[in-house]
């Protein structure tokens, strides 16, 4: 009997551009309904089950960030601030009034820095292992001899096969993000988050050892809406490890807000 | 070396004690509330003997052992037992709400003073009837279980979990525990996965109702895991708990305990419902070595052949210390969790005081 090979997800999304900024911004979309704005982390855009998942029940938009993939190499965005005033202009440019925002790792950051600096449109934020705020040193559980080819999957034979980025790409890719990125307490952008009004879900995966959740109690701490969720074995790539875990409290998270605490499904088993 | 004591809350009444669940149809109340007073003034007796330990253990549906819920008898203890360490060992946690047991444990420690020993358990093949829990799960949910506890005890925010086996949108327990970061947690090494498990997470190991040979074995496997982690288990990091009966003499030790059925009940607990033992079996619900697991909890026979065996402590002061000693120099045990046969009566009250004034104190010089 052959195994099954793993579907590549996000086979249902489009793949287009759009003008804003001064840059042409690559996005893939589905679905329809309320918008979802995903922004990837700094190893680039690639779609997982949960933007299958959510993109059933509502417009699952997901940018390349300049300077991403195939795209021109970007030296132009000087700040984190400048690169999420370009991505809020990409939204408006798809005409999206009113959006939530859904980043991972970097792209967390991104999403964060996007809400400080135009909170109108945002509904809500989904951070998913968000490195906006880290630790000066790794925390003691982390094992410095870990096998870096580790830190991004818990379970790497559950990922779909797929083509290494080459390595010119990941350079350029590793050069924007180690540029915008910031310290690892950087206190003035922390006291901007706090102003933050939105509700606010975070998700650490739980053998996360890059955004370890050792660092979830201070988003709660920091961003007084911020509700935080750990994602059992699951690292840094947790909606990859964990795509239907993430999904659903995600989804639910979008729909009710703070009240996706409350439980709906019924517990009945013999009706 | 320390002591811990273990009585099971035994119903000394007539009841079966070859099915499982056991029919209540010749229950007496009255029984009952002797039996349970009968465990705390043992439990008593062993504090004020210095016993380091006082232990309890979650069965169900059975008179073997009237604690379903451990965490209630711990409770119990804490104004009972002065001194004595409360080691829970403990709920079993696949079949049980995690977040309920990490209040109860942070509750238990901080009534006590921070005397709880947080052992974390499987449970026997038949308890997965008990709540209706799929034994196939078992291992998931219980590694799954373990590190929700602990992040339960530990995390200061309120947080999710988004696991395999458990959901919750929100969890931030009060109280928590005076132990800080948290109890120190035991769980069962019997098997190989749970002895590397042990070993990645800087658990204390137990051992309970097993073999010397076999333990000895498990003892091995988790200490060299163990190294490949990083690190080196403490003497009071092993736990090994058997049937125990302390007499006057060797003689009267084997003919008191041979007419107490050994010690331990003729079946094991998992082996009273044969059909229910097989399809958990059939589950995978024993890990890679089954048969050794199997057999580990069928082995049953005279007192003579399980002292051999190293399964039951039957002798004078002295006879009982060379036992202890040779299961220290076999396994590293810092901790014999000493199971008395509450059938005895008076007996076993003098045999919990034989070991206190005789045992005890030059098991402190080992």
């Amino acid at each position: 009997m052959t195994e099954t090979p793993n579907l590549v997800p996000g086979g249902d999304f489009s793949d287009s551009e759009i003008e804003a900024d001064g840059f042409s911004i690559r996005y893939r979309e589905a679905g329809s309904g309320d918008a979802l704005v995903c922004l990837h982390g700094g190893g680039g855009l690639k779609l997982t089950g949960v933007h299958d998942i959510l993109a059933a029940s509502r417009r699952v938009v997901a940018f390349e960030i300049p300077g991403f993939g195939a795209s021109p190499e970007n030296t132009r965005s000087a700040s984190l601030e400048e690169l999420a005033g370009t991505m809020n202009a990409a939204v408006s440019a798809l005409g999206i009034e009113a959006f939530a925002v859904m980043g991972n790792s970097f792209g967390a950051n991104l999403a964060l820095m996007m809400a400080v600096i135009r909170p109108e449109p945002i509904q809500s934020i989904v951070l998913v292992a968000p490195a906006a705020i880290r630790l000066e040193a790794p925390p003691a559980t982390i094992d410095p001899r870990a096998d870096p080819s580790t830190l991004l999957y818990a379970h790497p034979e559950r990922q779909p096969v797929a083509q290494p980025t080459p390595p010119e790409i990941q350079a350029k890719q590793r050069a924007l993000v180690g540029r915008l990125i910031g310290p690892p307490c950087d206190r003035p952008f922390e006291d901007r988050l706090s102003a933050i009004e939105v509700d606010v879900l975070a998700l650490f995966g739980t053998l996360d050892r890059v955004t370890p959740p050792e660092v979830a109690h201070l988003y709660r701490e920091i961003i007084p809406t911020c509700n935080l969720v750990m994602v059992y074995d699951a690292a840094h790539a947790i909606d990859a490890d964990r795509p239907e875990a993430v999904a659903s409290v995600v989804d639910d998270f979008l729909t009710h807000h703070e009240g996706f605490l409350v439980r709906r499904k019924s517990g009945v088993i013999h009706p | 070396m320390k002591a811990a004591l273990f009585c099971t809350s035994r119903y000394n009444g007539e009841a079966s004690h070859s099915v499982w669940p056991a029919p209540t149809d010749t229950y007496e109340t009255e029984l009952a509330e002797r039996s349970m007073q009968g465990t705390l003034e043992r439990y008593r007796l062993g504090d004020e003997l210095g016993f380091d330990w006082v232990t309890v253990a979650e069965h169900h549906f059975a008179p073997f052992s009237m604690t379903p819920n451990p965490m209630v008898m711990a409770a119990a203890l804490i104004n009972v037992v002065k001194n004595a360490k409360i080691a829970i060992l403990g709920p079993d946690i696949p079949i049980l709400d995690p977040v309920r047991v990490a209040e109860e444990m942070a509750m238990v420690d901080t009534l006590s003073g921070g005397r709880v020993v947080a052992g974390l358990m499987r449970g026997s093949a038949n308890e997965y009837v008990t709540y209706n829990v799929n034994p196939s799960e078992s291992r998931g949910r219980f590694d799954e279980a373990l590190e929700l506890i602990r992040m339960a005890w530990t995390e200061q925010q309120p947080f999710g979990w988004q696991g395999r086996y458990y959901e919750y949108r929100s969890i931030c327990i009060w109280p928590k525990p005076v132990q800080q970061p948290h109890p120190p947690i035991y769980i069962s090494t019997a098997s190989p996965e749970s002895g590397e498990f042990a070993a990645r997470h800087r658990l204390g190991a137990g051992f309970a109702f097993t073999t010397l040979q076999i333990a000895t074995e498990a003892a091995k496997f988790y200490r060299e895991r163990c190294r490949d982690y990083g690190w080196e288990p403490t003497p009071d990091q092993i736990i090994y708990r058997l049937a125990t009966h302390v007499a006057d003499t060797d003689e009267q030790a084997i003919e008191e305990l041979t007419s107490a059925g050994g010690g331990t009940p003729a079946v094991g607990l998992s082996f009273r419902n044969r059909a229910v033992e097989r399809a958990v079996a059939e589950s995978g619900y024993y890990g890679r070595d089954i048969d050794t697991q199997r057999a580990r909890l069928q082995s049953r026979g005279e007192v003579l052949s399980r002292i051999e065996k190293g399964q039951v402590l039957v002798g004078c002061p002295e006879t009982v210390l060379k036992q202890i000693k040779r299961i220290r120099d076999a396994i590293g045990a810092g901790i014999i969790d000493v199971t008395v046969a509450s059938q005895l009566g008076d007996k076993a009250l003098r045999s919990i005081e034989l070991f206190g004034t005789k045992v005890l104190p030059r098991m402190r010089e080992l």
